[in-house]
């Protein structure tokens, strides 16, 4: 019991340690990004260029195959696409928190905790440069700012919670075991279907309605519901924080019985 | 006062075969207790075992051993890159390593990022590195090459430059691993005068090296390692 009490100290010391050095890791991520556009002329402006090309090729294509309205139904689609990339991006990238760091992890200098932060940073990152085309997609559909879209940011809370717990649970997993990557990524692709990024729930069947609680379409709803004024309920918002304290239980445990093996795996 | 105990250290590596890094072959040979994935099998390498060693300020150690001795993994484990299985580690003081520093690099930023990266990732305030930053730029020797993305370098520059940024970063104990072998003859004896000032600076030297000319010149106790056991550990007369 004394053990496992000061093991636990210990693991959450670890954690902090890595934490508090934002510095460290927020500079890695972003070295992450300018580096790997460093050689194009636009630089990091090609992730906000490539995903709005992306959004005009899909958004009047499927408007006019789901035949709906374009104001409505075009915001909902770059939100889901956006989001989705998001989520999909960082657990993806998550599988290679650690392994992927191998040598600065050798080097000893710094906790794992840095190189998780690292990832979960690099990502947002890339969120932000995304996220940017919100605005002129809002001006261009007649969406005009509302109370209710304050709710964004509990949601968005919410969000980042899971994808940092996501990023040190599957950084772990992948270290040791090395197929994991690519069963998460088929998985991803899987879920992106049955998850409403293209389409929108309202128009399911009441039998296809189960789709809905998977726990991304609950992730997806937090975020993007507030943004279009669409709230979603708060048995949303309950289940939703269930799965966030199970999500983050799981990296905690795993973190703190795991963590000193890690490096053994690289 | 810096210094780096040791007690009873055992460190071994788990080395999964094709299969044992393989969840799916993990879950199926415990489903059928382990008869048919014999491949999922774990082989475990001893690479210390039952390392005493008490290393204090004034020493300057030299291990010596044959390839695969346990080295590396010694100086690694002092650095507190592997938590030992067995035994306890206790350390007190700035630990600086230059165990395969090029490895810390990023290939594609520049000289003048990496260092920066460096400073970084060892928590060193911004203003130290703006201070420390000109004087590992001469250091170098490597001029406008600094500016230019790492990978153009040779396999001597990066050395160059790793090696004068852990040695201008303040330490008390310095772990160094077959370092001096690389880089050319007028590096090679600045690197051995600025080696010399660490050492009188940082107090502990920890040094891995196959050259017994280079221990009995720069160190004052020598341990030798053979299969992870420390087979010799003596004092050198000065001299």
């Amino acid at each position: 019991m004394q053990q496992s009490f000061s093991s636990t100290a210990a693991a959450c010391r670890d954690w902090w340690r890595g934490t508090r050095n934002a510095r460290a890791w927020w500079t890695l991520a972003r070295y992450d990004i300018v580096l790997r556009y460093r050689r194009s002329m636009l630089g990091p402006l090609w992730l906000t260029i490539s995903m709005g090309l992306m959004l005009l090729g899909i958004g009047p294509l499927y408007t006019e195959l789901f035949g709906v309205s374009k104001s409505e139904f075009f915001p909902h689609l770059a939100l889901g696409i956006i989001f989705w990339q998001y989520f999909a991006g960082t657990i993806n990238d998550g599988c290679t928190a650690f392994s992927g760091a191998a040598n600065h992890i050798k080097q000893g200098d710094n906790p794992l905790a840095v190189f998780g932060w690292r990832v979960w940073a690099r990502n947002l990152i890339q969120f932000a440069h995304h996220i940017v085309l919100v605005v002129p997609i809002a001006i261009w559909a007649g969406i005009s700012p509302a109370p209710a879209n304050l709710l964004f940011f509990a949601g968005f809370l919410i969000v980042l919670a899971n994808l940092l717990a996501a990023t040190f649970t599957l950084g772990i997993v992948c270290a040791r075991f090395r197929d994991v990557p690519p069963i998460v990524s088929s998985l991803m692709q899987f879920l992106m279907f049955v998850t409403p990024v293209f389409w929108l729930p309202d128009k399911l069947p009441p039998k296809a309605r189960l789709l809905l609680l998977n726990p991304f379409a609950q992730l997806l709803d937090v975020v993007r519901g507030p943004l279009l004024d669409r709230t979603p309920p708060p048995a949303v918002w309950a289940s939703i924080l269930g799965w966030t304290v199970l999500n983050v239980a799981v990296a905690a445990i795993l973190y703190a019985r795991k963590r000193s093996q890690v490096v053994y795996w690289l | 006062m810096p210094h780096i105990t040791l007690t009873d250290v055992s460190v071994a590596f788990p080395i999964f075969g094709a299969y044992g890094t393989s969840l799916k072959h993990v879950l199926s040979s415990s489903v059928t207790g382990g008869r048919i994935g014999q491949d999922a099998g774990v082989t475990v390498i001893q690479a210390l075992q039952d390392i005493s060693l008490d290393i204090r300020e004034g020493d300057r150690v030299g291990i010596m051993g044959h390839n695969g001795s346990g080295k590396t993994t010694l100086l690694r484990t002092l650095k507190g890159v592997f938590p030992p299985q067995g035994g306890t580690r206790e350390a007190v003081g700035r630990i600086s390593s230059l165990v395969e520093p090029v490895q810390g690099m990023e290939p594609e930023a520049t000289g003048w990022e990496n260092i920066a990266l460096r400073g970084v990732l060892k928590g060193i305030s911004q203003a130290e590195m703006a201070r420390l930053t000109p004087e590992i730029a001469e250091f170098s020797g490597l001029g406008d090459y600094l500016s230019m993305p790492v990978r153009t370098y040779s396999s001597g520059m990066m050395m160059r430059l790793a090696f004068s940024i852990a040695t201008s970063i303040r330490c008390d104990i310095l772990l160094m691993d077959e370092w001096l072998s690389v880089g050319d003859v007028e590096f090679k004896e600045q690197a051995e005068a600025r080696l010399r000032e660490v050492v009188d600076r940082s107090g502990i030297l920890v040094l891995a090296s196959h050259s017994a000319d280079l221990i009995s010149r720069e160190c004052n106790r020598v341990i030798e390692l053979r299969q992870g056991r420390i087979v010799r550990d003596g004092r050198l007369v000065a001299g």
